[in-house]
């Protein structure tokens, strides 16, 4: 038997969604599982299973120093607070 | 691994700043236990429940309820499937050993499910009542849980129990809409589960409860039941039926009501495996499972398991 992971993904709106895991002897019963338990009434209509031990995972401490890159953003203050000051003078 | 915490005193912060927990970090052994625990009596609930309901699905008056059930005993199934995946997936036991662990009468379920369901009455008592109160305690578990695989899966668990919940409630209008006969059956029934359901959700939590002090419970045993008390026993006598608790009254300052004073005992021999129906319910599930083996044989990579 094989851990199976599932994903599922609603038409039109969503991206594909983490929704749980489930066990199976192999691919072609591990979607018929994941249709009856997790899409019992159509919380989805796409689905993907992917075997547990296929998954890449990366490390904690490889992802997390992007927590900490404030220079790749930009709340855009103080250029609203130049237009701001410009449409007031203008009045 | 993902994450490890050095003290308890670390990893109770954690949980005390709204922290979930993953099924690979590295929780301090205690809240693995305790939440593995949780999760696998909650699963046994589910399967021992869907048994019941299964024994149900020729009896049940009506084409369009008999699907209905047969539809409620698959979901519950499959509730069952989600929360052993869950809960195997903490690394305390494998799902066999639940299950031999079930069969054997080494682990617990519901109080509930240790009474037998003789008429459909009781059944639609079950729907009604039962369902309703086992809803109560998930929401507020699903509130606010710390282990995050159980908190999602409780999710879509949450949004089926409210089907059956509603279901429950439709079999209660019909059967309370009906003849006196069948009026005087659910009564019956109500005087044999009331308690029982009530009970479902145990007595006053402990002020050093575990599971509310690692956010695994949200909310306090006698803060649900008293939810449930609050929202039955006015719909119950709305419906014209007779709350069989001697000790009710209506306290008018408080403006809510009272049921008087609960006799737990009952709740400890279901807990001992003691109750009306346990040892039955038990072989029952027991047989049901060796009857099955086959199928797991068919669906399996030849081995079994």
């Amino acid at each position: 038997m094989h851990v199976y992971e599932v994903f599922v993904k609603k038409d039109g709106r969503d991206e594909f969604r983490h929704a749980g895991a489930l066990e199976a002897a192999n691919d072609e019963l591990a979607v018929v599982l994941a249709r009856e338990a997790y899409l019992r009434r159509a919380e989805g209509d796409r689905l993907w299973v992917v075997r547990r031990d296929h998954v890449v995972a990366a490390a904690d401490d490889f992802v997390g120093p992007n927590a900490d890159k404030p220079h790749r953003h930009h709340d855009g203050a103080a250029v609203a607070a130049r237009r701001k000051a410009s449409r007031q003078s203008q009045q | 691994m993902a994450r490890s915490w050095a003290t308890m005193e670390d990893f109770e912060a954690f949980l005390d700043g709204g922290g979930l927990v993953e099924a690979d970090d590295a929780m301090p052994d205690a809240y693995r236990q305790a939440v593995f625990a949780f999760i696998e009596m909650h699963a046994n609930s589910e399967l021992m429940g869907a048994l019941t309901e299964r024994d149900w699905i020729p009896k049940t008056p009506g084409l369009r309820h008999k699907m209905a059930v047969l539809a409620k005993t698959q979901d519950e199934i499959g509730h069952g499937h989600l929360l052993y995946m869950v809960a195997a997936d903490l690394g305390v036991k494998t799902r066999t050993q639940m299950l031999e662990d079930l069969f054997a009468g080494r682990s617990r379920f519901h109080n509930v499910f240790h009474y037998r369901a003789v008429t459909w009455g009781d059944q639609v008592a079950i729907a009604f009542l039962v369902d309703a109160a086992a809803l109560i305690s998930q929401q507020a578990v699903f509130k606010n849980c710390s282990y995050g695989p159980y908190k999602r899966i409780l999710r879509r668990i949450i949004a089926e129990e409210g089907f059956h919940m509603r279901l429950g409630e439709d079999r209660m209008m019909r059967i309370a809409e009906g003849t006196a006969r069948q009026r005087q059956m659910f009564q019956e029934s109500l005087d044999r589960w009331f308690w029982p359901a009530l009970q479902l959700f145990g007595p006053d939590s402990k002020p050093d409860d575990m599971l509310l002090r690692w956010h695994i419970k949200s909310e306090r045993n006698e803060a649900l039941r008293d939810r449930w008390v609050q929202r039955f026993v006015p719909m119950l006598q709305g419906y014209g039926f007779t709350v069989p608790a001697p000790g009710l009254r209506w306290d008018d300052e408080a403006r809510r009501w009272d049921v008087g004073p609960i006799d737990w005992a009952p709740l400890r021999r279901t807990l001992a495996q003691g109750g009306p129906d346990s040892a039955r319910r038990i072989g029952e599930a027991a047989d049901n499972w060796r009857r099955t083996a086959w199928v797991r044989t068919a669906l399996s990579d030849g081995n079994g398991s």
